[in-house]
């Protein structure tokens, strides 16, 4: 079920009449509510592989268990090694498998050995990403003594399957979402209207930015050997738009869903084209994926090669923004892409200016808005790796890119509706700098006079009606 | 306690979600319809069928625009005391028609089935914009068709654009229509215009009417079969009046092999280059002939 199909609105307002109506005196009902509606939206898309989301849960409540019952370090080490291996083996298996296979046989082949090697067809269970870093950090955080292990099993195979961050993210740690699940929650106006609100602009950013984008690019990407530089650079910046709004668009719904139902979920991104630079960017990005590779990948490993100064500090952002690009997919472009953002901190670090944040105010507002610029062109030219079906095509589109034709016209099919669509792109980037000290553009409780809001949010709602892409795409990071 | 602050969300909600839902509403009284499929005559029919409450077709004519232009509706209804409907609309294929009109017969349950039909049919891959409308809930396309706004995420400007730059037909009680054009005013291009046939795609379509016939025979409805007339100057040469005739042959033998009838049209000396629009549609004076002799047929057929 996408958030944007009839049936899930449906089984929205049926599950959160439910959740308040009926169940909202007894806490476990309501879990067992939470649970159910989880299963049911995932059973919707293909139910069985419904059975691993409840085996890994099942496996990894156990283990939680006896790892906070044991005493012996060994025996706790061992129990987290067998989370570890499920978790990380099981996303091995149906993201990576097929992918290790050909990339054998590649080598193989480079030596003229011919390896008969056979792939699998294997499909890529929704989500797999998302709830399998969830179960991780729960025994990395248990076994650390970070948190208590769940006091029932209806909220932690809650946490692992909750709705609305269960196919796209956010991902929760645990001490964020499992102490929600365990405490009564009473309906609070404000952050159900609030999650309203993010909704709608959520709405906004995925049917009307990214869907149309993605309408406009799939044409560009399709033909780009025989379209002009200038087309192609123009396809480039769609696509970075379209990457964010879908992706950031799902995060607004996914938390604005949340807060209808009392809970109030990680926050994933942070109006990242206003970054500074791109340990800015990155921290401004999938917070919930970078910052949970900072804490269990990028810290150790810091601590590992700290002897080594700034060659192991680079050596440690390098395999980390490698993991951070592998995440996304069973491809070479994605970890290509991961390692030369990686490789972008390098002045950051050598310069010793990695950690330092810009003082508001520190610098004349031209001088922001060019490293914004530049960020902003930069990732440009970055997410076309990631938009890439492999390497030799995205260097294939950069030589295409950087020809003489960059300076001639374009042609554009549908006049009207491209400046339609870049009209929305400008709406969306100056509401979000106006608002990018809130939670969200929406967010605008300073507006007193009702009426004023009631014609913003009805102005919004009919842009949504009437420019959304009548193609609904799918969201790109479902496949992640 | 935590109902006054939920019923205060709620009708706040309700305030901001009933004037979208009444704006739809209001949309479809003034004929700006959802879009269903991107054939805006197959849309705009299936709504006159809906609004018309048409729950049983005893003869069901299906097709592309030659049964709807050449199959005269006041004609056959006036030969035959049966409930009769024209279900055709511009462009749909064989690959197309198939699954449709197995959606049609399980709704309507026809005794006879016509299909007027030449070889433009069988050229063209299938439009899959079509499952939107056979895979919808029934209940939905009979009782509430205004739901498919939000089903195929309909935007307002491709609604408001559909609505005004559809071509202005006219469709009779029955869902037939009338084609009349002077032929000074005929587009010349389109009058010389010269369809390859055979295509990649025209075995799909002889597979799909081979499924038709079985499926017709299966539910025990008679199945008929009309070759339309095609204008004498598409088949000025030999090779294309061989491959037209191979064409005939194939059909035939599809349609008699599960008991269907088939019926030639195809005589150049009765529908003359003057009867037509274009290489294969008939305008009113050739489709009143036309009908006449599928009407004489069908009497035999059709008690």
């Amino acid at each position: 079920m996408l958030f944007t199909s009839l049936p899930f609105v449906c089984f929205f307002v049926i599950f959160f009449l439910l959740y308040w109506y009926v169940f909202s005196g007894n806490l476990k009902l309501q879990n067992v509510l939470i649970l159910t509606g989880s299963y049911v939206f995932y059973a919707w898309w293909d139910w069985r592989f419904l059975f691993l989301l409840i085996g890994s849960s099942a496996l990894n409540y156990i283990l939680g268990i006896y790892i906070d019952k044991s005493k012996n370090e060994k025996q706790r080490s061992l129990l987290l090694w067998i989370g570890l291996v499920q978790g990380l083996g099981c996303l091995l298996f149906f993201k990576y498998f097929n992918f290790f296979i050909k990339s054998f046989i590649s080598a193989f082949g480079a030596f003229n050995v011919k390896a008969d090697i056979y792939t699998l067809n294997i499909i890529l269970p929704l989500g797999i990403s998302f709830y399998t870093f969830r179960t991780i950090s729960y025994l990395l955080d248990l076994k650390s003594g970070k948190i208590k292990p769940a006091t029932d099993w209806v909220v932690f195979f809650s946490y692992v399957a909750f709705f609305p961050s269960l196919l796209s993210g956010p991902i929760d740690r645990p001490k964020t979402l499992i102490p929600q699940l365990e405490k009564k929650r009473v309906f609070d106006y404000s952050q159900a209207s609030d999650g309203m609100r993010q909704i709608l602009w959520g709405l906004f950013k995925k049917i009307v930015i990214a869907d149309n984008c993605s309408l406009f690019n799939a044409g560009i990407f399709d033909h780009y050997k025989t379209l002009s530089a200038s087309s192609l650079l123009f396809g480039a910046f769609l696509f970075t738009i379209q990457v964010y709004a879908d992706f950031s668009g799902y995060s607004d719904m996914a938390i604005g869903l949340a807060n209808l139902l009392g809970f109030k979920i990680t926050r994933n991104f942070n109006y990242p084209f206003f970054a500074q630079n791109i340990a800015d960017f990155w921290r401004r990005w999938h917070i919930s994926l970078t910052s949970w590779l900072t804490d269990y990948v990028f810290m150790p490993l810091s601590v590992y090669f700290r002897d080594y100064g700034k060659s192991g500090l680079i050596l440690a952002i390098l395999i980390n923004f490698t993991l951070i690009g592998a995440w996304h997919g069973a491809n070479w472009t994605f970890v290509f892409f991961g390692f030369l953002n990686g490789c972008f901190y390098i002045p950051l670090v050598l310069r010793g200016t990695l950690n330092k944040k810009k003082k508001a105010g520190g610098q004349s507002a031209l001088k922001a808005f060019a490293n914004m610029a530049g960020m902003f062109i930069l990732l440009m030219f970055t997410f076309l790796i990631f938009r890439a079906d492999s390497l030799s095509q995205a260097f294939d589109y950069y030589g295409k890119l950087f020809s003489s034709s960059l300076f001639s016209g374009f042609v554009i099919t549908e006049k009207l509706n491209t400046a339609v669509i870049l009209l929305c792109i400008a709406i969306m980037l100056l509401a979000e700098w106006l608002q990018r000290d809130k939670q969200h553009a929406l967010q605008i409780d300073a507006i007193k006079i009702f009426p004023v809001r009631a014609l913003i949010y009805f102005g919004l709602i009919f842009v949504i009606l009437s420019f959304n892409a009548t193609k609904n795409a799918d969201f790109i990071y479902f496949k992640f | 306690m935590i109902k006054k602050p939920l019923n205060k969300f709620l009708f706040k909600a309700l305030l901001f979600t009933m004037p979208v839902f009444l704006f739809f509403e209001i949309l479809f009284r003034f004929g700006f319809s959802p879009i269903v499929t991107n054939s805006t005559l197959f849309d705009l029919k299936m709504l006159k069928v809906q609004q018309q409450h048409i729950e049983k077709v005893s003869v069901l004519s299906m097709g592309s625009s030659i049964n709807l232009y050449e199959l005269n509706s006041n004609i056959v209804v006036r030969n035959f005391n049966l409930h009769y409907y024209n279900f055709a609309s511009w462009g749909l294929q064989m690959v197309d028609q198939d699954p449709l009109l197995k959606d049609f017969v399980k709704t309507y349950h026809p005794k006879y089935v016509v299909i007027c039909s030449s070889f433009p049919e069988f050229i063209s891959p299938q439009n899959n914009s079509y499952l939107n409308y056979i895979n919808a809930n029934g209940f939905l396309k009979k009782n509430f068709p205004e739901l498919f706004y939000f089903k195929n995420y309909n935007s307002l400007h491709q609604i408001v654009r559909r609505k005004l730059t559809t071509y202005p037909l006219k469709l009779d009680n029955w869902g037939g229509a009338t084609l009349r054009v002077k032929q000074k005013d005929i587009d010349r291009q389109k009058w010389n215009e010269h369809d390859i046939f055979p295509t990649r795609y025209t075995q799909a379509n002889y597979n799909a009417l081979d499924s038709i016939s079985t499926f017709l025979n299966v539910q025990k409805v008679k199945f008929i079969f009309v070759q339309a007339p095609i204008k004498k100057s598409y088949t000025n040469t030999s090779l294309s009046t061989q491959l037209i005739q191979l064409h005939f042959e194939r059909c035939k033998s599809i349609v008699e092999k599960q008991g269907g009838i088939y019926l030639n049209y195809y005589n150049p000396v009765v529908f003359t280059d003057s009867l037509f629009f274009d290489q294969y549609h008939l305008q009113d004076t050739g489709a009143i002939i036309f009908t006449k002799e599928v009407v004489a047929d069908l009497k035999k057929i059709i008690k």
